[in-house]
């Protein structure tokens, strides 16, 4: 049997209840998950490799229905994450399971974020990559887009952010899905709001990369905001007193 | 009271239709403790308690030494759980998750796990999803049993199991207690598997705790007295009676008729002598199996009298 979690037994279980963390334990919650949903990276990633093939190809046609597939499949990859791994978990009642095991309601919420962040980051990071690869290498697209782009895939990962949270603090599909029309709600705004910024909307036409102020506040923004809402949501999880 | 693997005192918890009302419960080290009350009698909460995957609003829980829920993690290395609504991940293999509870339990005993495995008749390779709700059970008990845990806490494991895989499931357990430092908390509303398991018995109805205490005390001091009341006979009223059923409209209590039925979880003979003084015949002095003691204790407590 080759599965991940095929590794040294560590003794770190045995490590004194002071401790802050049981670093063993929210490993092998982690590698748990990544075992589990590992499966379901790849078909994001073939489907990615499309989304970017019609980037690559030319046209303003194929570079538009190239970008809505490559945001369509990071944005599903982030509710599908958050479903499978948390609301799936509670709902098929496997919670009770992982609950059982020798770890802290915190170390579990330590250990659904990183390996969610490993989960969603391996796809966004390789799409991510891949499309400012193929925007820098092709003639046709202007080098001016990429701060656009990274604004709008630093966006999506804003929202996967909060989807994560709400789903982590509610543990409810209900609540989740509202969070979902919501994120896709903000997302469309601030794609309209940043493209209307007249320095924005004209730099991304331009030839040269230029990081300008008002591109930096929003990545700034962005970044403010998933720092805010993971704190919001380990502060929320730290408060509640019902874990099944 | 170090002996004590597990200790309740004074636990409250209030959710809106429910209420676990200052439940106490003490489960010395090696004892097995039947946990008996009908569906919705809080059980499950009691044990999401003790387990600390509730907090309590009020009261202390200890278990195994460890202040619950602050030290939860501490506590539930040592702690075997398996509960009727526990499921393993569908997408995985048995042999997956035997391999995941090995890497984090030192004590998993894989020559342990491999008897189970041959004695409940599962296939480590089988994906859970394929597997009957009888073979999860087992598939979950293995889990908890292989990592060889101090204290066994078990919620209505047997429910749903068909004849076959509940005696499966009671014969693992039957060998677990020839282990006396093991101490188990097995909850169900089968008394009949408790009435095996257990030596040590706790009543929970309605949030309380109504009853607990050693098994076999509690066999013995429970009785049904049948008696013939002659027409005009007043039965005088005992504590401890705390109900009758009669043809003719005799009770603990009541008066004239032809038969009655006095049930009592206070039996001594001077209980029967009383009877007779008063003109009744005793009939017969029955025992009684838990599950009579269990519903004529509920109901007792339901409809007011003290026991």
């Amino acid at each position: 049997m080759n599965t991940p979690i095929n590794t040294p037994i560590s003794t770190s279980i045995n490590t004194p209840i002071n401790t802050p963390f049981n670093t063993h334990m929210i490993k092998r919650l982690v590698v748990k998950d990544w075992y589990l949903q590992r499966g379901a990276i790849v078909p994001y990633l073939g489907w990615g490799a499309l989304a970017l093939t019609l980037l690559a190809l030319g046209g303003e046609y194929w570079f538009f229905a190239g970008s809505i597939l490559l945001l369509t499949l990071l944005i599903a990859k982030g509710i599908h994450l958050a479903m499978a791994t948390v609301i799936e978990e509670r709902t098929g009642q496997t919670l009770s399971f992982v609950m059982s095991l020798p770890i802290s309601p915190m170390e579990y919420t330590i250990a659904k974020v990183l390996a969610n962040m490993l989960l969603f980051l391996t796809a966004w990071m390789a799409l991510s990559i891949g499309t400012i690869a193929v925007i820098a290498g092709r003639e046709a697209v202007p080098d001016g887009l990429i701060p656009f782009t990274a604004v709008i895939l630093v966006d999506i990962f804003v929202g996967y952010c909060l989807i994560l949270g709400v789903a982590l603090v509610t543990e409810s599909q209900a609540w989740t899905i509202w969070s979902i029309v919501v994120t896709n709600l903000l997302f469309q705004a601030v794609l309209y709001y940043v493209s209307h910024i007249p320095t924005v909307a004209i730099e991304m036409k331009g030839a040269e990369v230029v990081w300008s102020r008002p591109v930096l506040l929003v990545l700034l923004a962005e970044a403010a905001a998933i720092v805010l809402t993971l704190a919001i949501t380990f502060y929320l999880r730290s408060r509640k007193t019902d874990f099944l | 009271m170090n002996d004590l693997a597990v200790n309740l005192e004074g636990v409250c918890k209030k959710y809106p239709h429910f209420t676990l009302d200052n439940v106490s419960l003490q489960l010395p080290t090696g004892g097995i403790m039947g946990f008996i009350g009908a569906n919705g009698a809080g059980k499950s909460t009691t044990i999401r308690i003790l387990m600390g995957l509730v907090y309590q609003d009020r009261g202390t829980v200890t278990v195994l030494g460890h202040v619950m829920p602050a030290q939860q993690a501490a506590a539930k290395r040592d702690i075997g759980f398996v509960s009727e609504d526990m499921r393993l991940f569908k997408t995985a293999t048995l042999a997956w998750h035997m391999e995941f509870i090995r890497s984090i339990y030192p004590g998993w005993d894989e020559a342990h796990a491999q008897v189970l495995v041959k004695r409940f008749d599962l296939n480590p390779a089988q994906k859970i999803k394929g597997l009957s709700h009888g073979q999860r059970v087992k598939a979950t008990l293995l889990l908890a049993l292989a990592r060889r845990p101090r204290l066994l806490v078990l919620d209505e494991p047997t429910t749903g199991l068909d004849p076959v895989a509940r005696r499966e499931v009671l014969g693992a357990l039957m060998e677990v207690l020839t282990d006396d430092r093991r101490t188990i908390l097995f909850s169900s509303h089968n008394t009949l598997d408790v009435e095996q398991i257990s030596d040590r018995i706790t009543f929970i109805d309605r949030g309380r705790i109504i009853d607990s205490g050693d098994k076999e005390a509690y066999l013995d001091r429970w009785r049904r007295i049948r008696l013939d009341v002659p027409a005009g006979v007043v039965l005088p009223s005992l504590p401890g009676a705390v109900g009758g059923v009669g043809r003719g409209g005799a009770s603990g209590g009541g008066e004239g008729g032809r038969v009655a039925v006095i049930t009592t979880g206070q039996f001594d003979s001077s209980m029967t002598a009383a009877y007779q003084r008063a003109g009744a015949v005793v009939h017969a002095i029955e025992s009684m199996t838990l599950e009579e003691i269990f519903v004529a204790n509920v109901m007792s407590r339901r409809e007011g009298p003290a026991l």
